[in-house]
């Protein structure tokens, strides 16, 4: 099936891509890996006049860390974060990656693609809520910050403006005694979206024992990919125990708004319930060694 | 809509080819260059019928832009054979009856030939996920996956095709 007409730009730095989104705004498309954008061009459901492409544009590639945290590069892909090592509680970003569509699909698609196109069931968004990521948003001649929590609207609507480019994405450095786990459930092991996903980060005192800090992300279960915020408040100060754990998963099994669109919103929290306690546990367990 | 002029390594062969920007990878292989044995199924990345290697990473060319290999190797199942002799992994295929309609067999090819200089000697479970993005529709998986199995250790005989567990046994 034919795709339909447009003009195809590779800028070679961002300046260049930023002048050619100010000109072009939402006459625009950014193709990043072009795992949905393809898709979307070919079902028509998008018509740009100009496609500008960023895999010419080095700065987009890659990660580097120093004392405040790590960045990544938005054109990073999901087969080259799933083999990162960014310790033990930047594992949950490993994993969530390791299972993005299929490894044809992972050696295409980016993190700020799958970031960009905010579908509620995106992978790599419960890590990041999870691990307090911030994003680089760059236009013409200006730049902003955006905390990953305040980033998504709705399902397939993000805060960018049309002439804005996504350009790092940012993980905080949490301290000594921190762990992080992904927990994914779907009917098959490759090519699917997420029916529940939940990511978790623990920070431990010293004692090796009491929850410092902790975030629960969903993934699939609201409009946008969520914190769990009461389920994590309820833990903070309490021992990492079994039962309170299960406190927590009922908790965050409440705190998710299922729209029974893909299963039974009964089911749905059920599995929030469940993956929340066993990705606590595993966070849990990272964050001790 | 102005054309692109893009020069690519295809198959080991330097190529310049003149293609509408709306082209799909899989499309400007099969209809502008004649290389057909990448396949087009689904068009939307399920399948891997059209997998070719990109720098040497298998991905799907349904969902990129011919414009997209301006300056990269692009290795298609056309370029594995050397002459009239095929590459290990086709020869494996043919022995072990991996092949039925054939449709899926480039795209599994490809994926396999990726993970063996990855991982020389892999586990059952290894192929299986290497080969995940590839769907075969005759679902003769267990053949292909024997036949990839026996081009990473051809000595091994067990049943199973697994090789390392075949070489732990030894």
């Amino acid at each position: 099936m034919l795709l339909p007409k447009f003009d195809y730009n590779a800028p070679s730095d961002l300046e260049e891509a930023c002048q050619i989104m100010a000109n072009y705004g939402d006459q625009a498309k950014l193709l990043a890996g072009g795992t949905d954008l393809l898709i979307a061009l070919r079902k028509k459901s998008v018509t740009p006049a100009q496609i500008v492409a960023l895999d010419r544009i080095e700065d987009l590639e890659g990660g580097w860390g120093d004392e405040e945290g790590f960045f990544l590069g938005s054109r990073t892909t999901a087969a080259e974060i799933a083999e990162s090592d960014y310790g033990p509680a930047g594992q949950a970003l490993a994993q969530a990656a390791s299972q993005v569509g299929s490894p044809l699909i992972r050696n295409l698609a980016t993190i700020g693609g799958n970031l960009a196109t905010a579908m509620p069931a995106a992978d790599m968004a419960p890590p990041l809520l999870a691990l307090q990521a911030s994003v680089v948003l760059q236009k013409y001649g200006a730049r902003r910050e955006v905390a990953i929590s305040d980033f998504f609207v709705a399902p397939g609507e993000q805060v960018m403006l049309a002439e804005e480019i996504m350009s790092l994405i940012f993980i905080p450095e949490l301290p000594a005694g921190s762990g992080g786990a992904f927990e994914k459930l779907g009917v098959r092991k490759a090519l699917e979206r997420s029916i529940v996903s939940v990511a978790t980060v623990i920070s431990l005192d010293d004692d090796g024992k009491t929850i410092n800090q902790v975030r629960i992300a969903l993934g699939a279960v609201a409009p946008t990919p969520m914190l769990a915020v009461n389920a994590a408040a309820g833990l903070c100060g309490k021992k990492a125990t079994a039962k309170n754990f299960t406190e927590a998963g009922k908790t965050a099994a409440q705190e998710a708004q299922p729209r029974g669109l893909r299963t039974s919103a009964l089911y749905s929290r059920l599995m929030v319930e469940t993956l929340t306690v066993r990705a606590l546990n595993r966070a849990f367990d990272a964050a001790s060694q | 809509m102005k054309k692109c002029h893009i020069t690519f390594q295809l198959n080991g062969i330097t190529c310049e080819v003149l293609v509408n920007p709306n082209q799909t990878l899989v499309r400007m292989l099969r209809d502008d260059l004649g290389l057909t044995g990448t396949k087009y199924g689904c068009g939307e990345g399920d399948c891997g019928s059209c997998t070719v290697l990109l720098d040497g990473e298998p991905v799907n060319s349904c969902l990129m832009l011919a414009a997209q290999v301006d300056g990269h190797q692009i290795t298609t199942i056309e370029g594995l054979a050397d002459g009239d002799k095929l590459h290990p992994l086709q020869t494996s295929f043919i022995e072990k009856g991996a092949i039925q309609c054939g449709f899926c067999t480039p795209g599994m090819i490809l994926s396999a030939k990726n993970l063996l200089e990855t991982q020389p000697n892999p586990s059952e479970l290894e192929v299986r996920t290497a080969i995940s993005g590839n769907l075969c529709r005759c679902t003769g998986y267990q053949k292909i996956v024997e036949a990839i199995l026996a081009t990473a250790s051809p000595d091994c005989q067990c049943s199973s095709g697994d090789a390392k567990n075949c070489h732990e046994e030894d």
